[in-house]
């Protein structure tokens, strides 16, 4: 937890972080995170040369003012070569606010759930989790624990959603690595902890049979938030 | 008075030796009125100020608090709130606590009048309870601060149910449940604003209280939210805790920045670490009561091996319903269901035997349906029987029909020593059911109006 705290340190004084700096730290703090880059307008003509990673990829646009990116049409998926790669990257740099993009390998398709911090008015910093994708939308299925917390209670945490089942194999499907989920719940409850984040997101979390890929984060500094 | 060690601040709250009522009235007219008349009752000593009067309902009055020969345990204020920094100045070193009853302050945008008085509770060490609130209510002292006439609000008889209100009003309610459900009180306090003593004070204070087994709180805010968490927590150790908390429906961050933020609304946040930390939580005003009920009549049963610190296991959630009205019966398994108790099938081996004794009509199954033809003694040869089978049992007695009688109480109390298991009873409203109700709850078996909030009680014992 130490390295986490150093880590968060590090970043303070830089303006809200985009999605492949949140992921550079995430990857740091030791969460599983897609093998990905970033590209601005300078860079797009290079793509041909920078791109070290295998296809189908997936572009997504990169602005610390666009908070919901499937909003503003702001992914792309599925992208199988250089062409179809440059195409969808200038379309995502004509966004409004857009600041880059990131280019990142496609993740195989698994059960998607959010893990979330916040710190709360009158708790302090609470541990959410979730089922994701527009379960959490729809259905508000999610729970909250005092932060930090154990691997104990994580398991609790996760057993309170009432899609919990569909985490231990539902129809057939394998069930999802737990341990893994559990390790990733208890580091977001010590980064919350910390006190130094203000509002610290991963959706979605996408589980496997054997581990798990964090999709999308986001990182709010409360350092940052009261403008030190 | 048997003599009591003060160890606390709190206990000169609830076990003042001397009162001042500051802004005393000769009057029930007005709110200081009806507090005066109140505090006749009280065994200890009471001291009204006001300047105007020489004698105020047949107590000597005071013209300030400072012309009192003694230092006073608990002052009760009912002054308007612009005189209230004045009035809490001259308390220095004249009271050891105060309660202020006059509104004024933080809810209607007066905050800095709150503040200022905070600060000089602090400065001159007084404990105040309020303001904007009625204060303490302790049978067992006869203590009595509310501006609630006892002839309009009947006060609850002595027992072992703590009370905490942040509301006034919500604990007038829940004292006229509290009378209807036959439940006993050992202290209610309404803490109003608590500038000083906040809900966390006092559940500090009545988790080491011998008068209290059930303690239950309403609460709309809370002031700090890890302070609040340690002593409830703390308290459902020592004690049955049971919160009721209100604004279910607030939103959470507004201009938050992530999902997490929009998602965590304030009830949301509150109600999962409740869980997190094996706090119980009712639903509703109805809940509250009927849990604090069935806790206040029968304790807490042993728990399980498997009991965790959350209550998950619990004693055992395997529920026989028996009953002599099919409809209630099902309606009793319905809710059951809905709060996760199991109705259990009755085992193969004892159906056999339960079909030869009772007549062919009878359905032997659960819900067990002895029918209209039911007899007391139905009751209790199929509790007998089944009595190790199960973990709880809700009896449903509808009094409408001839073989049901108020002997059916005496025989309850009997077999409750021998099964030493939880039991609440569902008994219908007419003439016959008063007197077999007032039987049974002498008994401590707890009675409910209907077969739903009868389960809600079993449910709190079975501590599911």
């Amino acid at each position: 937890m130490m390295k986490i705290k150093e880590l968060i340190k590090k970043n303070i004084g830089k303006t809200a972080l985009l999605e492949h700096e949140v992921k550079a730290l995430l990857k740091e703090m030791g969460f599983p995170v897609p093998k990905g880059i970033f590209v601005d307008k300078e860079m797009v003509e290079q793509i041909p040369m920078i791109v070290d990673i295998s296809y189908p990829v997936v572009a997504k646009v990169s602005s610390s003012r666009i908070v919901s990116k499937s909003e503003v049409n702001g992914v792309r998926i599925g992208l199988k070569n250089e062409i179809e790669l440059k195409k969808a990257v200038l379309e995502l740099l004509q966004i409004e606010d857009a600041e880059g993009a990131l280019i990142e390998e496609m993740a195989a398709p698994g059960i998607e759930v959010i893990i979330g911090g916040v710190v709360d008015e009158q708790f302090g910093p609470v541990v959410m989790f979730g089922l994701g994708g527009f379960f959490v939308e729809l259905f508000k299925d999610v729970a909250f624990a005092l932060a930090p917390i154990e691997k104990e209670d994580a398991l609790w945490l996760v057993n309170q959603i009432k899609g919990y089942r569909l985490l231990e194999g539902y129809r057939e499907k394998p069930p999802v690595d737990i341990n893994t989920l559990l390790e990733i719940i208890v580091k977001v409850s010590g980064i919350i902890a910390t006190g130094l984040i203000k509002e610290i997101d991963l959706n979605p979390v996408s589980l496997y049979p054997q581990g798990a890929m964090v999709l999308d984060a986001k990182i709010l500094n409360i350092l940052l938030s009261r403008k030190i | 008075m048997e003599k009591k060690v003060y160890t606390t601040s709190l206990d000169f709250l609830f076990y003042p030796r001397s009162i001042a009522l500051i802004g005393a009235a000769h009057t029930e007219e007005k709110l200081a009125g009806v507090i005066l008349k109140n505090l006749l009752r009280f065994r200890g000593r009471v001291y009204p100020v006001n300047p105007k009067y020489t004698e105020l309902m047949g107590l000597k009055a005071y013209p300030s608090l400072a012309e009192i020969p003694e230092f006073i345990d608990l002052s009760i204020i009912v002054r308007p709130a612009s005189e209230m920094p004045q009035i809490l100045k001259e308390h220095k070193g004249k009271a050891r606590c105060g309660i202020i009853v006059s509104a004024g302050f933080a809810e209607i945008g007066e905050n800095k009048l709150q503040d200022e008085i905070k600060k000089i509770a602090r400065d001159i060490s007084i404990r105040i309870l309020g303001p904007n609130c009625m204060g303490v209510y302790n049978p067992y002292q006869r203590l009595d601060t509310f501006f609630l006439s006892q002839e309009r609000l009947k006060r609850p008889k002595m027992g072992n149910v703590a009370v905490i209100s942040q509301s006034g009003a919500i604990l007038s309610c829940l004292f006229g449940a509290i009378r209807s459900a036959n439940i006993g009180i050992s202290k209610a306090v309404n803490y109003g604003n608590a500038v000083d003593i906040d809900e966390s004070d006092l559940y500090e204070y009545l988790a080491n209280d011998e008068y209290s087994d059930v303690v239950i709180s309403y609460i709309e805010s809370l002031g700090d939210g890890r302070k609040f968490i340690e002593r409830a927590r703390v308290l459902s150790e020592k004690k049955s805790f049971i919160i009721l908390k209100s604004g279910k429906g607030l939103s959470g961050q507004a201009a938050a920045y992530s999902h997490t933020g929009r998602l965590a609304g304030r009830y949301e946040v509150f109600s999962s670490i409740l869980k997190q930390f094996g706090i119980k939580e009712a639903m509703d005003f109805d809940e509250l009561v009927d849990t604090a009920k069935a806790i206040s009549y029968q304790g807490t049963f042993k728990k399980s091996p498997l009991f965790t610190k959350r209550g998950v296991g619990g004693i055992g959630k395997r529920v026989l319903i028996v009953t002599n009205g099919g409809g209630s019966g099902v309606l009793a398994a319905d809710e059951c269901i809905r709060q996760g108790l199991d109705v259990a099938k009755l085992p193969k081996n004892r159906i056999g035997k339960l079909g030869q004794i009772f007549p062919y009509y009878y359905t032997i199954n659960n819900p067990f349906d002895l029918t209209a033809q039911v007899r007391n003694e139905d009751y209790i040869i199929t509790l007998n029987e089944l009595k190790d089978d199960y973990d709880g049992f809700l009896i449903i007695a509808l009094t409408g029909v001839m073989g049901v009688t108020e002997k059916l109480g005496v025989l309850m109390g009997n077999v409750k020593k021998n099964i030493s298991k939880p039991i609440v009873f569902h008994v219908g409203h007419d003439r016959v059911s008063r007197k077999l109700i007032a039987i049974l709850e002498k008994a401590r078996i707890p009675v409910y109006p209907s077969p739903e909030r009868a389960v809600k009680g079993l449910k709190a014992l079975l501590n599911c």
